[in-house]
């Protein structure tokens, strides 16, 4: 199965994303900025902001394309209000393709008119998320309405998947150089049921949160040059323990 | 009997109408209801996750083998064909199928599968997913029942876009990515209590939906209690 996983379309998309990312980076290490900037190029959207989960109850902007990406998020964490906000209640994307529709009026009184003024006029939350694990949201706006269409919305989908990504390897400190590349070659394993299920029990071996036990599966693959699916099949099939303060033996 | 079954179903579906509707779960109970209605070994829903990909949302049994044969589909099997067709598939017999879906056909095979067959789960001109039906035996399904699956996977449709909010096409977009990321959920608190309590992962889930039950929660929200340590099961 490992083969055919090149040749599919999600695959594909997965290289085109990346490739523009890197364009942006300039050849330097990659950064979540970097991310944004090619999210805004490549999706046709006019900005991209992002908004990271410190803890359960603090959130913090860490990039923005332009002032009104920048305003968009600061008015969000400060109305408390808003498509990103919605992300945290609702688990899924919030797509607002028109912030003058009254249904959008409606459900968000204070931040909608704000939002116009700022200079937006839709805009599109996509949570950085892994089951349990909530590392942030990535908003993209447009200053004119429109919804994205279904091309739009997978490229979407796909930064900001790397976002989440790089963001789990930034606050985890997990991974080695050249963990992306790895992760861009075994993102396809990434989806598979095995793999949250070893991350719920390293969690409980360890005693760590969702989000150190998924930093620690995928560093313990990059360091054996194993594919996540194959450790994690072996943590689910107890073939491999992580024990607390040390690197687990391989089985 | 089957009547008596179908009414069921059509119970469980005016569940979906109301706040505290458990989208998962009723996802569940309708691969369940599939094997008991349509004769069937397993059955198993896909839901398209919007990057081009299939994922799975729900099977009749969580054993980690029939998951990962339903997640083996990412780019071969009867289920992507089905989903870019739009139209049922049915393999009869799987050692047929052997050149077209090698690691498909091994792995259902070994699994002791004989016979696959796949229906589209359809919105209007869109296809969302496809409900997976496997068989020990060899043979065809009857015209009836294949109509049957396509009656109940139009259903999962239904139960997914919760009926009110079926004319936005972004509420879709949402609502199919918080299903796939509650059944992402759903696999960590599986391995959360695989390893608390020393069971297998078909026993956890079994754990979990019978807690959600007990205490009237969404599995999705009991799930997520469960990863963060705020339930202790």
């Amino acid at each position: 199965m490992c083969a055919g996983n090149a040749a599919t379309m999600s695959g594909d998309r997965e290289i085109r994303i990346w490739l523009r990312i890197v364009e942006q980076a300039l050849g330097g290490p990659v950064s979540l900025a970097h991310v944004c900037a090619a999210a805004a190029a490549t999706v046709g959207v006019d900005g991209a902001g992002l908004t990271v989960v410190v803890t359960p109850t603090v959130r913090e902007t860490v990039s923005a394309t332009d002032a009104v990406a920048a305003d968009l998020e600061e008015l969000q964490l400060t109305l408390g209000q808003g498509p990103c906000m919605d992300t945290f209640t609702r688990g899924g994307p919030v797509l607002a393709g028109d912030l003058r529709s009254s249904e959008f009026f409606a459900r968000w009184p204070v931040f909608a008119p704000a939002a116009l003024d700022a200079g937006a006029r839709a805009v599109f939350a996509l949570p950085l998320h892994i089951g349990a694990i909530s590392l942030g949201v990535l908003d993209l706006y447009r200053a004119r309405p429109g919804g994205l269409d279904s091309k739009e919305l997978a490229d979407a989908l796909a930064f900001a998947d790397v976002a989440g990504m790089l963001l789990l390897d930034r606050t985890a400190s997990a991974a080695p150089a050249g963990a992306e590349l790895a992760w861009q070659h075994d993102n396809a394993s990434a989806h598979q049921a095995v793999v949250h299920q070893a991350t719920g029990m390293i969690l409980v071996q360890l005693g760590i949160s969702a989000e150190a036990a998924f930093a620690r599966l995928r560093a313990y693959a990059y360091a054996h040059d194993r594919r996540l699916s194959d450790v994690a099949r072996d943590v689910v099939g107890r073939r491999l323990r992580f024990e607390p303060d040390a690197l687990p033996e391989p089985p | 009997m089957r009547d008596h079954q179908l009414a069921g179903v059509f119970i469980e579906l005016a569940d979906t109408l109301v706040d505290e509707f458990d989208l998962i779960d009723f996802l569940y109970r309708l691969t369940v209801r599939c094997v008991d209605l349509l004769g069937v070994a397993a059955a198993g829903l896909l839901l398209a996750d919007q990057r081009g990909a299939l994922q799975v949302v729900a099977a009749s049994t969580e054993r980690t083998r029939l998951l990962e044969l339903l997640q083996l589909q990412t780019d071969q099997g009867p289920c992507p064909e089905c989903f870019h067709s739009g139209q049922p598939v049915a393999v009869p017999d799987l050692r047929t199928a052997a050149d077209r879906w090698p690691a498909f056909v091994a792995e259902a095979r070994q699994i002791g599968f004989a016979s696959v067959h796949a229906v589209p789960m359809r919105l209007r001109s869109e296809v969302i997913g496809a409900l997976n039906l496997f068989d020990t035996r060899a043979g065809a399904l009857h015209g009836d029942t294949i109509q049957l699956g396509q009656a109940l996977a139009d259903v999962a449709t239904v139960g997914l876009l919760q009926a009110r909010a079926i004319n936005r096409r972004d509420t879709l977009t949402e609502q199919l990515q918080t299903a796939l990321n509650s059944r992402v959920l759903i696999e960590q608190a599986k391995g959360v209590l695989a390893e608390r309590r020393h069971l297998d992962m078909e026993q956890s889930f079994t754990l979990l939906r019978s807690e959600a039950r007990k205490t009237n929660r969404r599995l999705s929200e009991l799930a997520r209690a469960v990863v963060d340590g705020s339930a202790t099961l």
